[in-house]
This record gives C-alpha cells, sequence and structure tokens, in this order.
C-alpha cells in the first residue's frame, strides 16, 4: 500500500477505534471519553491534511481496492478508497469540522449525563462520514450513507426522554429512508448492468461509448437523486432536517448543515460526469433545487426559533449547490459546499453561544437576554451572516458568485431571475437574525413580551443542564469567523482541479452578474435594517403582517400537514391493515393449529386411561379379531 | 369325540376361565391365579397335542421305552412350564409386596397413575 492509502485508511480507522473504545469502555468517564473521541479525530485531521497536500495539491488521482465479493468469474465488487481532489478536499472539510465541533462541545455540553455517549456518537458519525466520503465503491457509500444517517438518528434523538427529540429523530430516519430506497435501487440496477459498482468504471460506462443504454442512465441517475433529495433535504423531502434542530446545536452545527446533509450533493459531485449523461435529470434537479431553495428561504424569513432559521438556509443553499451542479460545474457546487460548511457551521456554533447562556432558542428571547454581551457568539454571527447573504470578501460571495455564475451560462433567463431573487431573499432573512438577536430593543420590554409566551416551553429543551465551558466554545467560534475569510479565495484553486474545461474567473472578477447579486443583497439587507435594525423598527417583517402568509411560510408550506392528511393517512391504514391480518389471520391460523393439536391430544388421551385391564381386554378383543379375520381370509386353514 | 378333542376342550375351557378372571377380577393376586390357570391350559395343550404327533393316543402308556419319545418331550415340555411358572408367581409376588407398599394397595382399578 502507498503512503496516501494508508492516510485514507488512518483517516477512517481513527473515528472508528475512538467509537468502540468510548462506548466499550468509557462510558461513565466523560472526560476521557471526550479526550478519546477529540485524539481519534485530531488523528483523522492529520491524516486528511496530509491526503490533501499529497493527493489535491499535486493533483493526483488514485484507485486502491480489493476484491471483497465475486459478482460472476468476470465482475467482482472492488472495495477500496479513491483518492482525489474532490474526495480528499471533502475529508479535510468533515475532519475540521467535526473535530471543531468536538472541541466546541467540550464547553456546550459540560455536565450533561450522557457526555461520553454524545462522544462516542461524534466519532461514529466522524468515521462514517469519512467512510462514505473516501469509498470507492457506490455499494460502500451506501453502506456508509446508512451508516451517518443512523448517526444522525442517535444524535438528534441524543435526549430520547424528551418526546420532541425522539419523534424528530424518528422523523428524520424514516424520511431520509424514504430517499434511500431509491439510492439502493439505483445501485442494485447498475451492478446488475455492469456487474460492479466501482466509481471511476460508472461514471466512464455512462459516457458516450459506454456499456449503459442513455435510458438506463436516465433511470439510475433519477434513482440516485431520490437518496440525494432525501439526504440533502430537497423538494418534498425536507421537513425532517427543521425538525432535526431538536438535537443539541453541536450536532446541528455538524450534522445538519455541514457536512452529513452535504453528502447528497457531494455524492452528485462525485457522480457528476454521470449525472451529466442524464440531462433531463439535471434539468428537474435544477428546477427542483431552485423551487427547494426559494420555498425554505421564505421560511426562514418568519421562523422565530434562531436554529430554525439557520435549518431553513441550510435547505436553501443546498438547494444552492445542486443548482450550481445541475447547471454543470462541479467545482462551483462543490466550493459553495466548501465555504458553506465553513460559515454555516460558525452560524450554528454562534447560535449555541447565545442558547447557552439564554437557555432558549427564541431569537427575541435570546436578545432580551443581552446577546451583545456574548463578544464571540456576536462576532461569530455576524461574519457568519455576511457570508451567508454573500457580501464581499466573506467567503460566501465567492462561491455564490460561482454558482449564479453557472447557472447564467446553463439556465434560462427566468431560472437566473429566480436565483438572484433567492440571494437577495437571503440576505434579508440572514440580517432579520442578526438585528432581532443583536439589536438592543428599548429596554427590551417589548422583545420579552414577544418572546415570553412560548420561550418556556422551548428554553427547557437545551442547555438548562449546562453551564460555563465558553473558553473552548469561543476560540472555535473565533477559528470558524477568521476561515470565512478565507476560504473564499479557494474558487479558482477548486476550478482548476474539477472543472478544468471551465473559464477560469478571478476571485474579484466583478461583472454585470456580481452588481447585481451585491445590489440585491444590499436590498434585503436595507429592508431587514427598516424592518428590524433602525432604532423604533417595528421588529415585524413584511411577510409576518400577513396572518395567511405567516402561516403558509411558518408551517413548511403547510407540506407536513399534506403528508399527515395523506402518505401519513394511508400508510397508517396499510400498517393498521396489516396489524389487523397478522393479528387475526395469521396469529389466527398458528392458534388455531396449536388448539387442534391440542385438542386432539386432549381427545386420544381418553384412550390411556390407566387401568391395565382395560388394555387387556383390547389386546385380547384384537387378537380374536386378527385370528378371525385371519382364518377366513389368511393364510391360516 | 376323541380323547384329544376331550383334552382340547378342556384346555379351552380353562383358558377362557382364565381370561375372564384376569379381565374381571381386581386383585393382583386373583390376577396372577387367573394367570397360572392360563398357563395350565397351555401346558395341557402341549401334552396332549404331543400324543397326536407320537401316534400313541394321550392317556395310553407307551409299551416300549423310545416308542412314545414325543410325547414324552410333550411331558418334559410341561413340566419347564410349571418350573417357569413358579418363578414367575415368585417374582409377581414379590412386586406384588413392593407395590403394596408403595401405593398401599393391590387393587388395579387404584393403580392408574400412567392415566393420559
Amino acid at each position: 500500500m502507498t503512503g496516501p492509502t494508508l492516510a485514507a485508511l488512518l483517516a477512517q480507522a481513527a473515528p472508528l477505534a475512538a467509537w468502540v473504545v468510548v462506548l466499550l469502555g468509557l462510558r461513565g468517564r466523560a472526560r476521557a471519553a471526550a479526550a478519546v473521541a477529540i485524539a481519534g479525530l485530531a488523528i483523522s485531521f492529520a491524516a486528511s491534511v496530509w491526503l490533501v497536500v499529497a493527493v489535491a495539491i499535486p493533483d493526483r488521482s488514485l484507485l486502491a481496492q480489493t476484491v471483497f465479493l465475486p459478482v460472476d468469474a468476470s465482475h467482482a465488487l472492488a472495495f477500496g478508497v479513491l483518492l482525489d481532489p474532490l474526495s480528499t478536499v471533502m475529508a479535510l472539510v468533515v475532519a475540521t469540522i467535526t473535530l471543531a465541533v468536538m472541541v466546541y462541545s467540550t464547553g456546550y455540553m459540560r455536565g450533561d449525563p450522557g457526555f461520553a455517549r454524545y462522544y462516542g456518537f461524534l466519532a461514529l458519525f466522524g468515521w462514517a462520514m469519512q467512510g462514505l466520503v473516501l469509498s470507492a465503491n457506490l455499494l460502500q457509500t451506501l453502506v456508509f450513507w446508512e451508516l451517518v444517517g443512523l448517526a444522525s438518528f442517535l444524535l438528534i434523538g441524543f435526549w430520547f426522554d424528551r418526546p420532541a427529540p425522539a419523534a424528530a429523530a424518528r422523523k428524520a430516519f424514516l424520511m431520509t429512508r424514504v430517499g434511500d430506497v431509491g439510492f439502493l435501487l439505483g445501485v442494485l440496477l447498475l451492478i446488475r448492468a455492469l456487474g460492479l459498482a466501482t466509481i471511476p468504471d460508472v461514471v466512464a460506462a455512462a459516457g458516450a461509448g459506454g456499456g449503459l443504454s442513455p435510458r438506463l442512465v436516465t433511470v439510475t441517475a433519477a434513482l440516485l437523486l431520490m437518496g440525494v433529495i432525501g439526504k440533502s433535504a430537497q423538494g418534498p423531502l425536507f421537513t425532517w432536517l427543521p425538525d432535526a434542530m431538536e438535537g443539541p446545536t453541536p450536532v446541528s452545527a455538524l450534522l445538519h448543515s455541514a457536512t452529513m446533509v452535504a453528502a447528497g450533493v457531494y455524492l452528485v459531485a462525485r457522480l457528476h460526469p454521470f449525472f451529466l449523461a442524464a440531462p433531463a435529470v439535471m434539468h428537474a434537479l435544477l428546477y427542483l433545487a431552485l423551487a427547494t431553495a426559494l420555498a425554505t428561504a421564505t421560511m426562514a424569513m418568519v421562523a422565530s426559533d434562531i436554529k430554525r432559521v439557520l435549518a431553513y438556509s441550510t435547505i436553501s443553499q443546498l438547494g444552492y449547490m445542486l443548482m450550481g451542479l445541475a447547471a454543470g460545474s462541479t467545482a462551483a457546487g462543490f466550493f459553495h459546499l466548501t465555504t458553506h460548511a465553513g460559515f454555516k457551521a460558525l452560524l450554528f456554533l454562534s447560535a449555541g453561544i447565545f442558547i447557552h447562556h439564554a437557555h432558549s432558542n427564541e431569537m427575541r428571547e435570546i436578545n432580551a437576554r443581552g446577546a451583545l454581551a456574548q463578544r464571540a457568539g456576536a462576532i461569530g454571527l455576524v461574519a457568519g451572516s455576511a457570508a451567508l447573504a454573500g457580501i464581499i470578501p466573506f467567503s460566501g460571495y465567492f462561491s455564490k458568485e460561482a454558482i449564479l455564475g453557472a447557472v447564467g451560462v446553463a439556465a434560462g433567463r427566468w431560472v437566473v431571475a429566480l436565483a438572484y431573487l433567492g440571494a437577495g431573499l437571503t440576505a434579508y432573512y440572514a440580517f432579520r437574525m442578526v438585528f432581532l438577536t443583536l439589536v438592543p430593543t428599548n429596554g427590551g420590554t417589548e422583545a420579552r413580551r414577544h418572546g415570553g409566551t412560548d420561550a418556556p416551553a422551548h428554553g427547557g429543551t437545551e442547555a438548562q443542564t449546562h453551564g460555563g465551558g465558553e473558553r473552548a466554545m469561543n476560540w472555535t467560534v473565533q477559528v470558524l469567523a477568521a476561515l470565512t475569510l478565507v476560504l473564499g479565495y479557494l474558487g479558482p484553486w477548486f476550478g482548476a482541479r474539477l472543472s478544468p474545461g471551465e473559464p477560469a474567473h478571478g476571485p474579484f472578477a466583478i461583472g454585470l452578474g456580481a452588481v447585481a447579486a451585491l445590489a440585491l443583497v444590499a436590498a434585503g439587507i436595507g429592508l431587514a435594517w427598516h424592518e428590524f435594525g433602525r432604532p423604533g423598527a417595528a421588529r415585524i417583517g413584511f411577510a409576518e403582517r400577513i396572518p395567511a402568509l405567516a402561516g403558509f411560510f411558518g408551517d413548511n408550506w403547510y407540506l407536513d400537514r399534506l403528508y399527515r392528511a395523506t402518505v401519513i393517512r394511508w400508510a397508517t391504514a396499510l400498517s393498521r391493515a396489516a396489524h389487523w391480518n397478522d393479528e387475526r389471520v395469521v396469529n389466527g391460523a398458528t392458534d388455531g393449529l396449536a388448539n387442534g393439536t391440542v385438542g386432539g391430544g386432549r381427545l386420544l388421551a381418553l384412550v390411556q386411561n390407566g387401568y391395565v385391564q382395560a388394555y387387556l381386554a383390547v389386546v385380547v378383543t384384537l387378537i380374536a379379531v386378527l385370528a378371525a379375520v385371519l382364518s377366513r381370509f389368511g393364510g391360516v386353514r | 369325540m376323541t380323547p384329544l378333542a376331550g383334552y382340547l376342550t378342556i384346555s379351552v375351557a380353562l383358558f377362557c376361565i382364565g381370561l375372564y378372571g384376569l379381565v374381571q377380577r381386581r386383585s393382583l393376586i386373583a390376577m396372577l391365579i387367573a394367570l397360572e390357570l392360563m398357563l395350565a391350559a397351555a401346558s395341557l395343550n402341549v401334552v396332549a397335542l404331543t400324543t397326536l404327533a407320537a401316534g400313541t393316543p394321550a392317556g395310553v402308556v407307551p409299551r416300549q421305552i423310545g416308542a412314545g419319545h414325543a410325547s414324552s418331550v410333550g411331558q418334559v415340555v410341561a413340566l419347564i412350564l410349571i418350573g417357569v411358572a413358579a418363578a414367575e408367581a415368585a417374582i409377581a409376588l414379590s412386586l406384588f409386596v413392593a407395590i403394596q407398599r408403595y401405593a398401599s394397595t393391590i387393587n388395579v382399578e387404584d393403580l392408574s397413575e400412567l392415566k393420559g
């Protein structure tokens, strides 16, 4: 094995070892568990850095695999690692954010009774995500894909003794499962057609002169995309992500914004030439992602829970990433994934600082408790929001420009206009969040009245057992805030490696598109300032003034209600029928069989009356009968 | 009716009486006695029928030694059967004593532990 392969294995093995050690031996020892998990991720991080240096910077591509499952005489499923700039950079992103969240959590989760378990699950997630990123085979990807889903389930439901997180965990698990059925079918279809699922071979087979017919490519791409939609919370399957905010805030930062939900985007980038060979599917994805991005942006405009605002913005930004990929630019989509991982983790971790102090997720409540006193949190929130809104020179500006540029080249005028509108909405809700959280109100009484109604119920959900530990949290947030100023300049570097054919833009190549985007962003921020920021502002947004609109936006566009009224009701009816069938028909048949056997035994047991003379009489009678029969019909003459 | 038929009739009568007693009586000892009757019927059968094989009617003592040796075989078998019956009675009576000690009865109607 060569050095990079070993490093890739080490990057996966270290978190796995940490998970096993923590869950087997250190359940009761919080500090030791945290130390082991952080050490495991530090090793993984170092290995990922080395991978980037050895593979991504020289722009190499390596495939190391070992035959695992023979399919037929000439084909086999080979498992291994696929190392190229895409996978190694993603591995570094995952390791960085996981490590940052682990360090942050030493403060945030201090004193929680499940502290060791929490670190065990984080290490499990680290292993599964690294395995997903580095895997060389689609079947292997699917295995780790499900493992990150498991980690997500366990971490959303970390406080499983409360009903809301338990329900949210169930919802997330089941909803992503709907998409994963498609993923599984797609992989099986590929294995059936090709006899293998190694990623470079699959990509090669989809191209011109490959072994796959265009129709099969289209069907498979659509099926694989179902998994992407579920995991990356797009289209009709996104409502699990806002509910997933019931988990601890660092978990939201790690899984439900920066890395795990980006796995779907990563899969599309990983198989990008394959997907591009199915233009119809990519076209549909473009519209779906655009619709999702705009719809969830409107939901973020009316949410009052800071984590829900961030969750909706995550879905919206994932939509932008998929739009970039659907428009044909690997570099733009993946670039936005990288910068988004940095600034969204920053936003969540900053929000975590506020939640830690205010004991509430409500933005008005956080404000009333003096959010500005949390200096690091305020800096992180502003820097992260600036990056989210796309203000030059924060990282989000560059990546969003790249995506809008790619969409502008590939898509029609209306799609481009709507994508720009989405950028303006993003700026509006991002700064609505900033102003609502940070700008002090006059005396704070009004805010207290607003947030106080439902705050106690909400405030009980998080952080009430926690206190202290600010240093680790502040330090992590500051590092990530600095990163938002750096990551944006990686654009050309990504472009050269991931989309070598595309014309390279300098980071400050300001054309008409960039000016328009900046103008829309400025308009969005201005509106937010007018409604929420300026002294004497009413602090109620234009969408919140119309009750019908506020209700529609605030309730996931009534999608959950629709699901409850249709799919969930049908599924419940079906499972009731299955239950009845099981209870009555299946159980009835087995019960009847058992009862019949027992009853027959009882009847036959009457023969065994225990009287030796009765037996004797039977024996004699039978012999007599036998003798009579034999003497009449048999050989006895 | 030949003499042989008379012997056989008596034998059948003995056997039926024994069978009746075996089925009818509830005391183990009475059943054993009935069983002995059935055994005696069998012995009588053997003795009577071996005379037939030897050509000498039963009840006639053979004149020469060796001429009726088949009938003497029957008598030997009968003697062995009497010995077997004695041994069997010894075993059965000792079992009855054991049963009496265990269950305080030798009435077969009360000895029905194997009832299903």
